[in-house]
Formats: structure tokens, sequence, C-alpha cells
């Protein structure tokens, strides 16, 4: 009975105790981490200033299909699979609000825009809290944020790509996005209307202005150089945007800071970015000279995933299916894209079609280029021509450096009647070096030209609805301050 | 105190004692009933009545009563009054009043519930199926049971009272001997994996299920969709050990395949279709260039070297017979002290898919050990091995779309061409490989550039996905009563699953191929441990108020994580499994790390006065890991009357002729809904990651700190009755289920960037009304034939009341987000087929018509001349809007069936039984997404109907357009079309089986009893629903876009014969 009793008491106590486990209560999430942790330390703070750059490399954003869309949109590629799923109606221009890509795309954009915003909020509290401001110097601390700012800049150029009209429409008076400054981490601020196409430069000068001031002359190595951004790749991409607003006086002051006098043209102070002798070079392994002011890396362990990769869409390599091959009557016609050009050396002929090769190392691995050193040669021969209203003959030389470069043929000054003819091999230049690189439609765009057609695609005039994305229909949706294009 | 009270029974035992006597026999035939347990009323005194039905019996000579009971008859007391001779006739008991029954934390007799309670034997459960679920179909009153397709251990969705939740879980908690388990698939790949199933139907005793408030609120935060309470058997007293041998082999066969064009009408259905896109073409050239159709842009047929025409029958490839067999042995019994029950199983089922493969083995113990008079163990363990092995049937949640699926490539690949290359003309192949172009099907020649999108075989052939469980559910318990009507219980228990998944994709055709073949393996390993200590109290007091009194507490700890690896590019092709060499050598996939624990307390009280006043109430307090600091407790309870009208003398006297048993039950309480909740998901979390190299760390959740459980009010009224000296029994009751705090991901403007751009709040609201009638009639209950009918009933309303402010509607996808198919909206049932009204054919141009928003009608031509419109009015011609989902779109007609129910009609005479089970839903829709495809017209292959019917001269009355080669907006591949919603009203023969037993066999044998049976399963629909079966889920378990029918296999058919062999 004894025995008994005390069992029964045992178990009683146990009954009511319940022997609560305040810690299970409270669990700690072992594989993430909890914001009020994620500024303790300086590795933390490096590898959140990773996370903007990794937010950008999605394979929704710039680790593919933003280049895939620019690209598609205009007249170099046919697609071959008529795959939803694999750009067809962006292809066709016939997006609409509900389109995947449309929607995918705008939301990868904001999904980075919002971890920059978070990231500079954080990193900006942490340096007046006093336990945490000594984890980074003030160095550190204008490198990381200079980086953020640069990459918020980046943002909002590319959305203004597809979603608003082109400055020179308008001279940027158009709707154009919602600038998102702040950290968002709660349901409230829904809505928020769109700024102008000319707010949204005048921001994104701003933060470049910003960042140009703040981020490191050099990132020490030729990966980080390429892959994280410094003062050199913030004044290039800074060429690409005043030459979006025909601000050309601009193009040339900026493209100046990195370009010397006369050839061979290279940048002298912070990283030695320069034209590599072969463009070939360039795009194998280990994708980081310093032509390549700014990439995406790409690893089999990080890659932008199926359906997502350039080597997937384009490439005609082993285990390949691309989408889509060049138009024959395109680009690789022209007459202007020479036979021993090098750069021709970047496509392939299978089964009577032509396929762009330049992501020939796997269909997910190349790294994708966001800006390259002959992307500021060619911004700054187009600028100073125009700024000049004559061509010079620096203008000439600049253009040659990278026609020359791939043994294209190169250019006296006889061979230009006048300006345009000038501006016209230039954009000719831009379409053979930069094909497949997410460009050709914005080029288009900028100088408010009708997207040409191609197979049963009909052109797309500057006057036409289609000429420009509309803002997707979740956006609509949910922020009733929008304004629909 | 408690002292005085236990020496008190103690000295009840000792003392003098009497010997009573005396037979027991029924009232139906005035035979012996053997195994009536006769006890002194009071004690635990008692006997077994033997063969004869004759009892012997020592009672304390204080005693006053004897009480005998026995399944089936109704329990009787006779006062002892100094006899030694009693004899007993007991009543057989149709209505099984005394019958025990489970329910939460505890058990009860069936007379005293007083909530709403389906319950359902092990019995009437047994049918020749792999997991429980199917055999519960249509058998529970309020439940709702629908098998997604014929896919092999794909999980079943089950609704208790209807949709409680909207983005949460709306399935029952499910609670196998005390433990609540592991639901849902957790498999990581093709290869599906019921939870459920790996429970050996045949180990169940009972199922409980709980429905109302009244009955769930002891399980408060979990208990909104209803708890199905699961109790595996036990060893019944008998003279010797119960030796059970069941085996059964079937055959399965898929149900009703798609009528489709075979390569002539193929070839001429297509190059109609060309032709109309040529006619139009012309148009749209310069005369000078016009060329006419030429023979090189027509599809035709190809031959094989013997000459003969190619007709691919591509469903022969993708379905089979596939045979089962069944083994299930048990051995059970019961001493004195000791009740075992010992079984094992062992099943093997080759689905309707080729390579779809289930095997279970498992082993069940199930012991009870009485150590002393108050102390009683008892251990249940169940092991269980289940291994399913599977294509990529494109028929599990969310892969509607995949285009490796090959229950969709079975009807849309072309018949013109095969799956190897032996065709000689017109152009010549013949060396015997898969027919392939790159990552596609090979076209031989036929123009428009493709005829299918893989070639199915290889991929059949290649690539596996497997999926094996080791699970361990186990429970270990300790009674102690420590005097009389006191029951403390301890209860320990375990759910431990360990899952591994294995594929390989081969790099020849399909997923594969991009990454030059790739293996995927996976473990996952889920555990869970709960802890339940409860004490029941039982009394009466001044001989009329009896109470029950129940007090526990609970943890709950469970445990996920699951990791894996993905390797790339085959070395060799020898090398098909991850362990081996690969050239691109690993990415993790499938990685989670999580926990949740629940610390609950809960008391239920119940009281009835002279068992004609009932009154219960329970509540429980549950504590939750994934709430916000500050906010994990919540409260919920409920309360429950019953009037067992009856016993009332003014009602005995006016009614007895009629009715007996009447009871009216009323009950409230609140329950909750936890589904929704994430375990961490009131934190604010970054999440590590890498760039090319590089560590990251990024933003990746906006938690909510100020979310809360779903709560459910449930209402219910019920009565009960027996009418013909309970002949007939009726059940019926009404409820009404107000949900509130629904969670809802609320969507935020996708521009803010927040990660998914939706933040979880409690926000909106819902009703389920219904009524439930269920009726048992025992038709024939002679000893020597028995004819019983089952039949139950249930109505549904559902409605949203309520969203998330500002939010107009939440969209449905099928096949990820593929497909828009359902919008739950405010004011209409959740997950309402959303699409654009359609209103047949034009008969003069063969054009579909759509009905705008305004509802004007639109007709649709893929391709017009230049300079037309695509879409026109059909009044004036003049140009309309693209039709579109977001624009014209409405909400077409409700999923969810507002009737429901099964039929059950068992008859036995002498040595046959028969058994037909039917179930039926009304008044419901199903959106037949996959007609869309069988009419659209790219090179995909087209149902019969489409050739005989499709529109093809001016005047045609029809609803299929004129076939325009490429077209794949008329037919709804592009939106969904009300052409292709359905009624679905169903009434189905689920189950129609004979058997016949041999009772009588010669002792010498060693065998007590043979029962030789035979089965059919889902024997035959009668029903309008043009799909293959209006019993589907492409979509599985959710709730926001049900009743969808879209490139899924069809139902299973499955004939099998058994032998159940009694030792």
């Amino acid at each position: 009975m004894k025995k008994l009793n005390i069992l029964f008491v045992l178990i009683f106590a146990m009954l009511i105790t319940g022997s609560c486990s305040k810690d299970k209560l409270d669990p700690i999430p072992k594989t993430y981490l909890p914001d009020f942790s994620a500024f303790d330390t300086k590795d933390r703070i490096v590898a959140q200033v990773n996370g903007l750059y990794d937010f950008m490399k999605s394979g929704q954003y710039r680790g593919g299909r933003f280049l895939i869309y620019i690209d598609i949109r205009a007249d170099n590629f046919n697609n071959l699979l008529s795959n939803g799923v694999t750009g067809y109606q962006t292809w066709q221009n016939l997006v609409t609000e509900s389109t995947n890509e449309v929607a995918g795309l705008w939301t990868q954009v904001y999904a980075t825009l919002n971890a920059i915003n978070i990231f500079i909020e954080g990193l900006d509290a942490s340096r007046l809290d006093p336990g945490k401001a000594a984890n980074i110097t003030d160095a550190e601390y204008k490198q990381y944020k200079g980086e953020a700012l640069a990459l918020r800049a980046l943002c909002y150029f590319d959305l203004l790509q597809l979603y608003a009209k082109p400055y020179n429409m308008g001279a940027g008076a158009n709707l154009g996005l919602p600038l998102r400054l702040k950290a968002y981490k709660t349901p409230a601020d829904n809505d928020l209307a769109r700024n102008t196409v000319s707010e949204v430069y005048t921001q994104i000068l701003a933060d470049l202005n910003a960042s140009e001031a703040m981020v490191a002359l050099t990132n020490g190595t030729a990966i980080l150089n390429t892959t994280r951004l410094h003062r050199n790749s913030v004044i290039a991409l800074k060429t690409r945007v005043y030459l979006h607003m025909n601000n050309y006086a601009a193009v040339v002051t900026e493209a100046n800071k990195i370009v010397t006098a006369s050839a061979p043209f290279s940048a002298t102070t912070g990283v030695a970015n320069a034209l590599q002798a072969s463009i070939s070079t360039v795009f194998t392994s280990p994708w980081t000279t310093t032509e390549s002011m700014f990439s995406m890396p790409m690893v089999a362990t990080d890659a932008p995933g199926t359906q997502n990769g350039l080597g997937y869409y384009y490439s005609r390599v082993a285990n390949s299916s691309p989408d889509y091959s060049l138009v024959a009557t395109g680009i690789i016609a022209n007459a202007g894209f020479t036979a021993g050009d090098a750069r021709r050396g970047l496509l392939t002929i299978n089964s009577g079609k032509t396929y762009l090769n330049k992501y020939n190392v796997d269909l997910f691995i190349d790294y994708v280029p966001v800006i390259r050193y002959s992307e500021v040669l060619l911004n700054l021969a187009e600028a100073e021509a125009q700024a000049a209203g004559v061509v010079t003959a620096r203008s000439i030389a600049l253009l040659n450096a990278v026609r020359g470069r791939s043994g294209g043929g190169t250019y006296v000054a006889g061979d230009f009647a006048n300006l345009a003819a000038f501006i016209d091999k230039v954009m000719l230049e831009r379409n053979i070096e930069f094909l497949g690189e997410g460009l050709r439609s914005s080029d288009l765009l900028r100088t408010v030209s009708t997207i040409p057609g191609k197979a049963t695609v009909n052109p797309v005039p500057p006057t036409s609805t289609n000429y420009i994305w509309p803002i997707p229909l979740s956006e609509i949706l949910s922020n009733k301050a929008i304004v629909q294009n | 105190m408690l002292f005085t009270l236990l020496l008190l029974t103690a000295s009840l035992v000792i003392g003098q004692t009497v010997q009573i006597t005396g037979t027991v026999t029924s009232s139906e035939d005035g035979l012996a009933v053997p195994g009536v347990s006769v006890t002194v009323k009071g004690t635990t005194l008692g006997a077994i009545t033997g063969p004869d039905g004759k009892y012997v019996i020592s009672v304390p000579a204080n005693a006053k009563a004897l009480t005998y009971s026995f399944i089936g008859f109704k329990s009787k007391e006779i006062a002892i009054e100094g006899k030694n001779k009693i004899d007993a006739v007991i009543e057989q008991d149709l209505f099984q009043v005394d019958e025990v029954v489970v329910v939460g934390y505890g058990t009860t007799q069936k007379r005293d519930i007083t909530g709403s309670i389906s319950s359902v034997s092990g019995e009437s459960l047994k049918l020749p199926v792999q997991s429980f679920d199917q055999s519960l179909q249509g058998k529970a009153t309020g439940v709702s049971i629908t098998m997604p397709n014929g896919v092999l251990n794909n999980p079943p969705v089950i609704r208790v009272r209807g949709y409680n939740s909207i983005t949460g879980s709306s399935s029952p908690l499910i609670v196998v001997d005390g433990v609540p388990i592991f639901t849902g698939d957790i498999s990581t790949n093709n290869s599906a994996s019921n939870t459920l199933a790996d429970i050996n139907p045949s180990d169940i005793a009972s199922m409980e299920i709980l429905k109302d408030a009244s009955a769930t609120a002891v399980y408060g935060s979990r208990a909104a969709n209803g708890v199905i309470l699961i109790t595996t058997k036990k060893g019944i007293k008998s003279e010797k050990p119960k030796i059970t041998y069941d085996v059964y082999m079937g055959w399965s066969k898929p149900y009703k395949l798609f009528d489709l064009m075979n390569a002539a009408q193929y070839v001429e259905h297509k190059n109609l279709a060309r032709k109309n896109y040529n006619d139009i073409r012309l148009l749209n050239t310069a005369p000078a260039n016009q060329t006419p159709l030429d023979a090189g842009t027509m599809f035709f047929i190809s031959y094989d070297a013997a000459g003969k025409p190619i007709d691919t029958n591509w469903a022969d490839y993708i379905y089979q017979t596939g045979f089962q067999q069944n083994h299930a042995l048990s051995i059970s019994g019961a001493t004195k002290s000791t009740n075992y029950y010992l079984s094992v199983g062992y099943t093997d089922q080759a689905g309707i898919i080729v390579k779809n493969q289930f095997t279970r083995k498992n082993v069940r113990l199930n012991i009870d050990q009485k150590v002393t008079d108050y102390l009683t163990l008892n251990a249940n363990f169940g092991y269980t091995n289940s291994f399913n092995a599977a294509p990529n049937t494109g028929s599990l949640a969310g892969q509607a779309f995949n285009t490796s699926g090959i229950a969709r490539l079975a009807f849309v690949t072309a018949p013109i061409v095969g799956p190897y290359n032996i065709a000689v003309t017109p152009n010549l192949f013949n060396d015997g490989k898969f027919n392939l172009n790159g990552n596609n099907l090979g076209v031989w020649g036929n123009p428009g550039g493709s005829l299918g999108y893989l070639n199915p075989i290889p991929v059949i052939e290649s690539n596996k996905f497997t999926s094996e469980n080791e699970r361990i559910l186990a429970t270990f318990s300790g009674t102690l009563s420590p005097f009389r009507g006191l029951t403390l219980k301890t209860v320990y228990g375990i759910d431990n699953i360990g899952n591994e998944g294995i594929s390989y994709q081969s790099p020849i055709q399909g997923d594969g191929y991009s990454s030059n073949g790739t293996a995927t393996n996976t473990f996952s390993r889920r555990n869970r441990w709960t802890w339940t200590n409860t004490a029941n109290y039982n009394t009466v007091l001044a001989e009329k108020f009896n109470i029950s009194l129940l007090a526990g507490a609970e943890e709950q700890y469970s445990t996920i994580n699951v990791w894996g690896g993905n390797r790339s590019g085959v070395a060799d092709p020898f090398v098909t499994s991850y362990q081996g060499s690969w050239v691109t050598p690993l990415n993790p996939t499938s990685l989670t790390q999580t926990e949740n624990y629940f610390i609950s307390y809960f008391s239920r009280v119940s009281i009835n006065y002279s068992k004609k006043y009932y009154f219960e109430v329970s509540g429980r307090r549950d504590g939750f890991s994934g709430l916000a600091a500050g906010k994990k407790y919540g409260l919920f309870g409920g309360a429950s009357a019953m009037w067992a009208l009856s016993e009332e003398n003014f009602v005995k006297n006016s009614l007895d002729k009629y009715l007996s048993d009447l009871r009216l039950k009323i009950s409230y309480g609140r329950v909750g809904n936890m589904s929704g909740i994430d375990n961490f998901g009131s934190l604010f979390l970054n999440s590590p990651g890498i760039y090319g190299t590089i560590p990251t760390l990024y933003f990746s959740q906006a938690g909510n700190a100020d979310l809360k459980w779903e709560t459910s009010d449930k209402y219910d009224i019920g009565l009960t009755f027996g009418i013909l000296k309970d002949r007939v029994q009726v059940e019926m009751s009404y409820f009404y289920n107000d949900i509130n705090n629904l969670i809802l991901n609320t969507p935020q403007a996708p521009s803010k960037g927040i990660p998914g751009n939706t933040i979880p709040q409690n926000v909106g609201s819902m009703f389920n009304k219904g009524f439930e009638l269920s009726l048992t009639s025992f038709n024939i209950s002679k000893k020597n034939m028995q004819w019983t009918t089952t039949f139950n009933l249930s109505s549904l309303k559902n409605e949203v009341t309520a969203l998330a402010p500002g939010i107009d509607y939440i969209t449905g996808y099928s096949g990820g987000t593929t497909e828009t198919t359902n919008r739950t909206l405010v004011g209409y049932p959740i997950g309402m087929i959303f699409g654009v009204q359609t209103n047949g054919v034009d008969p003069t141009s063969g054009r579909r018509i759509f009905l705008d928003k305004n509802g004007r009608e639109v007709l649709y031509s893929n391709y017009v001349p230049v300079g037309q419109s695509n879409w026109t009015y059909r009044d004036d011609g003049t140009t309309a809007p693209a039709i579109s989902i977001a624009t014209d779109g409405k909400p077409l007609a409700s999923p969810l069936p507002k009737i429901y129910g099964g039929l059950d009609n068992t008859f036995s005479y002498s040595g046959f039984d028969a058994n037909v089970g039917l179930t039926y839903a009304f008044d419901f829709y199903n959106y037949f997404g996959s007609k869309a495809g069988l009419r659209d017209q790219r090179f995909w292959n087209n149902s019969v109907e489409v050739y005989k019917n499709a529109w093809k001269n001016p005047g045609d009355i029809t609803n299929i357009p004129k076939p325009v080669f490429g077209d794949n907006v008329s037919n709804g591949s592009t939106m969904v079309i009300s052409e292709n919603v359905e009624k679905g009203n169903y009434v189905k023969i689920r189950n129609l089986s004979i058997g016949y037993t041999f009772n009588k066999l010669p002792e010498k044998v060693g065998i007590q009893s043979i029962r030789l049976y035979t089965q059919i399963f889902n024997a035959f629909v009668f029903t309008k629903y043009t799909g293959s079966d209006p019993e589907v889920s492409t979509n599985g378990d959710t709730n926001l876009s049900p009743g969808v029918d879209r490139n899924t296999a069809p139902q299973a058919r499955t004939y099998t014969f058994g032998i159940n062999v009694n030792f």
C-alpha cells in the first residue's frame, strides 16, 4: 500500500506540473537568423551585403531572365518552342498584366530593393548602437552602404527598362515607378503612387553619386572586382544611366574618370579596367578579367535554376534544348558583322539554325555580365560625338577599340557622312558586341525606335501600348495608388 | 481520506462468499449465449458463461445484484435476493447503446454520448484496401473522403463537416491509440507517401470521428477540423488464442480512359485544322506569293517495316492491369491478467500506372498486463516499412502541368509516331532506338515542329522515384486505480518516421535531360513524442447523479529534419544512383529543420441525472511554440446537454409503440486550428545562402507577432431515436460552424518586396452549416439470416464571409501557379471555379462564343487576316477587347458537394454474405480541365468527340468550334471556360462483395472457420460527368483549388479474391 501511494503521488504530481519545458515553448530556429542579431558581427554584415547581390543574381532577375527579356523582345532571336514558361509572350510582345514574366521580374526586383532598404536601415541603426558600432570601421561602413546604394540605383534603372516609357519620350514626365526607399516588414503602407520617370532618374543618380564617394577603389581580388561593386563599376553604371537620359556631357564626364584620353583605353585609377585582347577570354572561365566590371557569379551549387540560365535559353551545347535561335535575317546577316569578326566565334550553327553560344561552358554556370568595359567605351564614343555634335577622332578611336579588338575592321573618319551615320555604326556595334547581354531593346527604347518585327511577330512602334510592359496585376490589386501603363 | 477509501475497497474483497449458478439465454430465440460476462454489481468479480450458456460465480455474502453483459445485447441487472440459481434472459441490443465508444482521453458508453460522434467499427471497415481511409468512404455521416485519383499511396482529401480553414489545413486531427500522428504526403519526390497507409487497416478495432465542439473541445487548438480517433485491436478473452489469417489478391484496372482519335482520325482532323489555318494564311499573302496547301505542311501516317500503319495508343504504354496481394496474420487472446494482440501484415500492390508499386510490411503488438488489482500496464507497438515506387505521374498536388507527367502524356501525344524508330516511310527510320528529337518526341518528318512534349517511354523506363518509410508508432501506458472510481493514467507515445526518397532521372529524355542526368536522395526524420497524464474519476451521488471528471496534462514535441543532395551529369550511364560517380558534385536539396511544442491542460466534467439529463463541459488550454512570446496560450472549450426523452414517463407512455430511445442533444463550443501557423511564423528571419562561393544572409521572412489560432464556434443540435422496436435507428443533427480569425496570407503590394509578398494575418471568416441524417435498419436479424441497411446523408453549405481588408478574392491555382482555376470570394463557398462564361459555338462562323463582363457575346478566331481582330462582337462584327479571366471572369460554380453520403447493405444467410456499399455526392461541379487539353488544336491528340463533332460547315450546331491549327484559346487551354465546367453528381458503387463462410469444419482440421470472398472496389459510377471520374482532386488536399480535374490519372477499379481463416 505504501508503494502504491508513492506511485500515486508521483503520477499525480506529474499530472499537475506537466513538466513543462519552457525552452521548448520558445524555440530558436536553427537554420535562420532572427533579424535582431543580423548586425551583431562584421561577418554577418558582410554576408548581408553579399545577400543583396544574391537577390539581384536570382534567375528571375540579373541571373538570367532580365537579360533574356530585354533581348527577346527585340529583333535578334527566334522562339523555337512556343513555351509560355520561357518567354513566349515576351518574345511576341504580347504580355499582359497577368503574364508570369511581368509579375516575376517586378516581384524579384522589388524584393531586392526591400532587402537593400532593410540592410541600409539596419546598417545605419547599428552605427548608432554602441554595442554594434565597433563591429566595422568607417571605411567598411561606407563601402557596404555605397554598394547597397548602387544596387538600389541599378534595380530602379532596370525596372524603368520595361515598366515605364523611356526618358526620351516626354523628357521623363511619364509615369515611372513607385519609389520605395524605406524598409518594409509589416502589412502597413501597401499604397504608393508612381513617381515620374525623371524623379526615378533623380533618385538613381543621387544613389550612384553617393555610392561613388563611398565604395572602395578596389575590392582586392579579381573575383571580388567582378562580382562586387567598386568605384569604377559604379561610374560605369552612371555612364549607362546618363546615356539613357541623352545627357551626353555627363556621360563624357563620368566615362573620362575611367577611360584614358587615347588608345589603348583603360582605367588609371582603382581597378585597372581595360578591354581584353580576345573577346572569348571574357566569356570563359574564370570570367573575372578586368573587362568584366560587374558580373553575376555562377557556380553549380548556386546556379540560376532550370529555365532561367542564359545558356539554357540560347546555347547549343551538350544536353541543351535551346528555346531561342538567332533570326537568320537579323544581326548575323548584317554585312557590318564581318566574316572575320571574332565575335562570330561566339555563334554556332546546328541543323541550319544559328545559335548564340556566348554562354557555352554550361547551361547554367557561365557568369552573367552586368556591365563590361567595352560598353563604357561605346557609351563614351556615342556621347562624345553627340555632345560635340560632330564625329570626333576619339569617338572613332573608341568605336575602333571595340570593333578592332575582335577583328571586325576599323573605321576612318571618311566612313561617316554625318553624325547620324556614326551613331548608326555605334548602334550596330552595340548590337554585335552585346548580343544576348540584355541591352538590345533598351537601346531601341532609349532612342525611341520601333522594335522591329521577326518571324510571325509584328513590329512595335513607340506609340503602341505594348512598347513597354504593363504594371503586374498583383501590384494593381494590392496597391490602390498605382496607375496602370 | 484516500487511504480510508482504499481500505474500504479492499475490505469488500475479503469476507464470506456464496456460489451462484445459472444459464443465460437470448430473448430472440431462447438459445444459450456463451461468452456473457457476469459480474457482481459494484465489484470487479466476474465469470463468463460457457458454450452452453452456463456460469458459476462466487459472490460476497453482501452482494446485491448480478450484471449480465455481452456485446450485441443490452446489459441486464438481476437482484440476488438470496438466490443460488439465477437464469437470465438477455435481449439483443440492436442499438448497441452499451457499446463502449472511444472519446477524447477516455471511453464512454454509446448511450451517454452528448456530443456528435460517428463511430465506425473495424469490422465494417474490413475491405481489401491499401489504407483505412479508402474503406471509411461513405461510412460516417458528415465525413467526406475523396481519393484524388488512381495513383498509389496518394493521400486522401478528408473533410469533416466541410472546409474549416482557407490557407491552413482542413484535414482532421488523427489520433492513433492516443497519439496525434503525422499526416499528409511526406514524400520529397514523385512517389507519393500517404502516412495514413502506414497503418494496416486490419489492425483497426474502431474509428470514432468527433465532429462537434463538445466532442472535440478536449483537443483544443487542433480540433476545428474534427478529430478521428483510431483504436487498434486488443485480445479478447477466449479459451485459446484466436488466430486469423487473411489473404487476398486482386487486379486493378484504370477506370474509363479517354476515347482518343486514332492515327487515321488524327491525320484527317489535324489536316483539316491545318487547312483551315492555311485558308486564313492565304488571305494574308499577296496573291503573287500565294502557294496552295502542299503536302509538305500536312500530317501523315508512317508505316513500319511490314507496311503496317503506325497507330500508337500511348495509354497502352502507360496504364496496366496491376496485380496485388495482401497477407495479414494475427494472434490474439486474453487470460485473466494479460491480453494481447499480435499481427503481421504484408501487402504488395502494383498500380494502374506502370512502375507504380506499393509494398508495406508491418508488425503490431498490443499487450495489456494487469500487474495488480490496481495497476495495469499497456504497450502498443507498431512498426511499418512502406515502400512506394512511382513514375512521374503528374497527378500529385501541384504537378498537373508537368511536361513529363505521364498521365498527361498518355492523351496529349500524337498517335502517328511511335516510341521507337521503326517507321520506314516516308522517312527511313529503323534503328530500333527511342524516337527522339532533342528533349522532345521525334516527329518522323511531320510538320508543325512537335508531336509530343516528350517520348514517355524512355522517361518511364529509365527514371525512378521511390519513397520508403520506416515508422514506429507506439505507446506505453500505465493505469492506476488507487480506489474505486479513480483512474490515473499516463501515456507516453511516439510517432517516428524516417523517410528516404531516391530518384534518378536519365539524360536520355525528360527532366534529367538538361542536366545530363540527375540523382537526388533525401532523408527526412519526423520524430514526435506525446506524453499525456490524465485523472478520471467516476462516482454516483445520491444514487442518481452519475458524475465523471477528467483532468489531464499533455505535452507534445515534434521535430522535422529533412536533408538531401542532388548530383548531376552522368559520368557513365551505368551509374544511376546518387552514390555513384557524377560530374557535378552536389547540390543540397529539401533542407528543413524545424520543431514545435505543445503544452496543454484539459478537463472535462460529465454529469447525468438518472441517465435522463446529461450535461458535459470540457476545456483545454494550449500553449504552442509557434506563436509570439506572450501570446502562446489559448483557451478552448465546449459544453453540451442531452435529454433522454424516452426515459421520461410522459414520453414513454405515449410514444413507446412507435419510438424508442428518443434523445435530444445540443452543444456549443469554441475550438481552434493552428495548422496555418508556421513553426517560426512570428519571427522576422534572415536565411543563409551563397553568392557564387561566398556566404550570404538575406531577409527571408516578415513574421507576424500578432498571429493567433483560427477559431471555430461550433453549434450542434441533434435528435436520435429508434422506430419499430429499434429496427430502424435514426440520428439527425444540424450544425452551424462559425469560423473566425482565419489566417490569411494577406497579399502585400509586390513593390514592398516582402518575401513571398504575403504576411499571415488573422482576418478572414467563414461558416459551414448543414444537416446530417443517418439511418440504420435491421431489416432482418434472425440468427441465420441478417440484412442490415445503413444510410447516411450530409448536407453542407459553406460560405466565406470575410477576407482581408482590401482583398476581394484569393486565387486558387492548379499545377503550381500555371493555371488559375479557382477563386475564393466573399459571399460564395470556398474555392469557386472561376472562369469565363462561354455560350457554345456560333453556327455561322464556327467560332467559340465568349461572354464578356457585360454579357455581350464575343467571338474568337485564333488566326485572322491582317487588319482584323481575333476578338469580335458577335452582334455587329466590330473589334472587341480580348477576353481575359481578369476582366471577364466570373465565379462559375461551386465544387463543394451540397449533399453527400453513403448507403450500405449487408446481407447474410447461412454461410453466405454479401455487401453493397454506395457513396454519392450531389449538387457540385468539377472543372474538367483535361477537356481543354482533349480539344486543344495544337499538335495534341483530341478526343474522338472532337473528330466527330467539331464545327465543319455553316449551320452546324455543335459545342466544339471550327478547328484551326494552333488554336489553344477556343477550347479553354489558356483560361477556364464554362464549357469545361460540368456537374459532378454521382452515385458510385464503392464496393460489391460476396463471400461464403465454412463454419462447421471437423475439429481435426484445426480450423474454426474459413471465409472465401470476392469483391469489386470502385465497381460502377453513375454520373453524367464526362471526365474519367467525378471523384477527383488534381490539387490534393488544398482548400483553395478543389474540384479540378486536370491532366490527372484516372481512378482504379479493383477486383479481389480473398480467404479468411480462423484457427
